[in-house]
């Protein structure tokens, strides 16, 4: 089981990652690289330009756990630095993660027939297509507005509110294909396909807690700073 | 039997008996536990507004006077259970407005038990839906033609129903295969042989 939140900059960023694993994701969104030795948590972060404030936010909150209720906007806060986050974070998605899981997936059910490994890779392209658009607003639309906020520039057209209307869960879906794969996928035991599972099920989560970091770390931020603006 | 969903405020001084109380139910086999923590009487009555739980589990002595019934109103849900959290034996009295006890020397049957006691209704509700989860032959009609990418209105006429039915079936089958979307619902088509892969082809080319 994992610890619960509160690291702090004196504790050693080889102890947060070996307590918590996935925090291995967000140490490397952060542009941070392993072999860092005995190193605190607030030294790896001066070393690699990395805002220790915005890291320990995200770490805390993710290791924190999901019942309790949404933190304060921390004002250390760096909005620049969660924006290089959440970029790297849909990186990671559309550039590795769900490529290699299409791969996988489709070496994992190679041996069924023509017709269902058909419509499972169109499911999946049909997914992957919908997570792309969802993060490319996020790039086209969201981090550049924020910027301009950032700089002093007032938007009269956009507001973050647009944003939130339509911020939809972007897991939703992928956990549709694992409950099919699982209650209905035909043909014999599979070690490569519940590998995939596997990675499914730990990317339905990595996707759930992106969308968390977003709702409640990142546009509460940019709440704050457009009140201060208007 | 399929889980149930429950949501659950637990409100109690203590830290540690919170944080085990919580660990024990989000283990607990057959409970789908979401659980909201509040550590003293000043925030609870926000936290109920709020999350509106199903189960309010509460220390009496952290509400001290306060009835039940205003916290139930806060809430606003008058369905919401209440359950004491006891360390040490509480007059009987103050005790019958609570709909169960926990001792905190339960064992976790027991507190399960008393969860199940409690949830009956929600139980059977499950049950039954359950029953039905497979598909009626018109429900499976329906599926084939979703499928072939036929429009709600398409589907009526060759089924010869209201597009109301048909969309009232399609909720339906959306809620017992947990599937939503329609290429969800091909691969299910295509794996319990409902259809062949040419037929949807076909459609998609034409």
């Amino acid at each position: 089981m994992y610890k619960k939140g509160n690291y702090r900059e004196t504790d050693k960023m080889s102890d947060l990652i070996c307590e918590n694993y996935p925090m291995l994701l967000v140490m490397s969104r952060f542009g941070i690289a392993l072999g860092f030795g005995e190193k605190s948590i607030g030294e790896v972060c001066r070393q690699n330009n990395v805002d220790s404030c915005t890291f320990l936010n995200v770490v805390n909150f993710l290791s924190d756990d999901h019942s309790t209720t949404i933190p304060k906007v921390s004002t250390c806060l760096s909005l620049e630095s969660l924006i290089t986050y959440l970029h790297n974070s849909h990186d990671y998605f559309l550039k590795f993660r769900l490529p290699h899981i299409r791969a996988k997936l489709l070496e994992a059910i190679s041996n069924s027939t023509d017709d269902v490994t058909f419509v499972i890779r169109r499911f999946f392209d049909e997914y992957a297509e919908e997570v792309n658009k969802h993060m490319l607003y996020e790039e086209k639309t969201v981090f550049p507005y924020v910027r301009s906020l950032l700089s002093g520039e007032k938007n009269k057209k956009y507001n973050i509110s647009i944003f939130m209307k339509r911020h939809d869960q972007i897991e939703l879906k992928i956990t549709e294909l694992k409950n099919i794969l699982i209650k209905y996928y035909p043909g014999a035991t599979n070690n490569m396909l519940n590998s995939v599972l596997f990675d499914i099920f730990s990317t339905e989560e990595d996707l759930a807690s992106h969308n968390r970091i977003e709702d409640s770390l990142f546009i509460p931020a940019i709440l704050e700073l457009e009140k201060t603006l208007s | 039997m399929p889980n149930i969903n429950l949501k659950i405020i637990i409100a109690e001084p203590s830290a540690i008996i919170r944080g085990g109380l919580e660990l024990q139910l989000k283990r607990m086999v057959g409970f789908r536990c979401q659980i909201v923590e509040v550590s003293g009487f000043d925030s609870l009555p926000e936290s109920l507004r709020i999350n509106r739980p199903d189960v309010l589990i509460v220390n009496p002595d952290m509400i001290g006077g306060v009835a039940l019934a205003t916290l139930k109103e806060e809430s606003g849900s008058h369905s919401m259970k209440c359950i004491a959290l006891v360390y040490s034996l509480f007059e009987h009295v103050r005790m019958r407005a609570y709909d169960e006890q926990i001792n905190i020397y339960d064992s976790v049957d027991e507190i399960r038990h008393k969860l199940e006691r409690l949830n009956t209704e929600e139980l059977v509700r499950t049950e039954e839906a359950e029953e039905q989860q497979m598909l009626s032959t018109r429900e499976k009609e329906i599926v084939v033609c979703v499928v072939k990418g036929m429009t709600n209105r398409e589907i009526a006429e060759s089924l010869f129903l209201s597009t109301h039915t048909v969309i009232t079936h399609r909720r339906n089958i959306a809620r017992k295969l947990q599937i939503h979307s329609a290429s969800g619902l091909t691969i299910y088509a295509i794996v319990n042989k409902l259809v062949e892969l040419s037929d949807i082809k076909v459609e998609k080319d034409g």
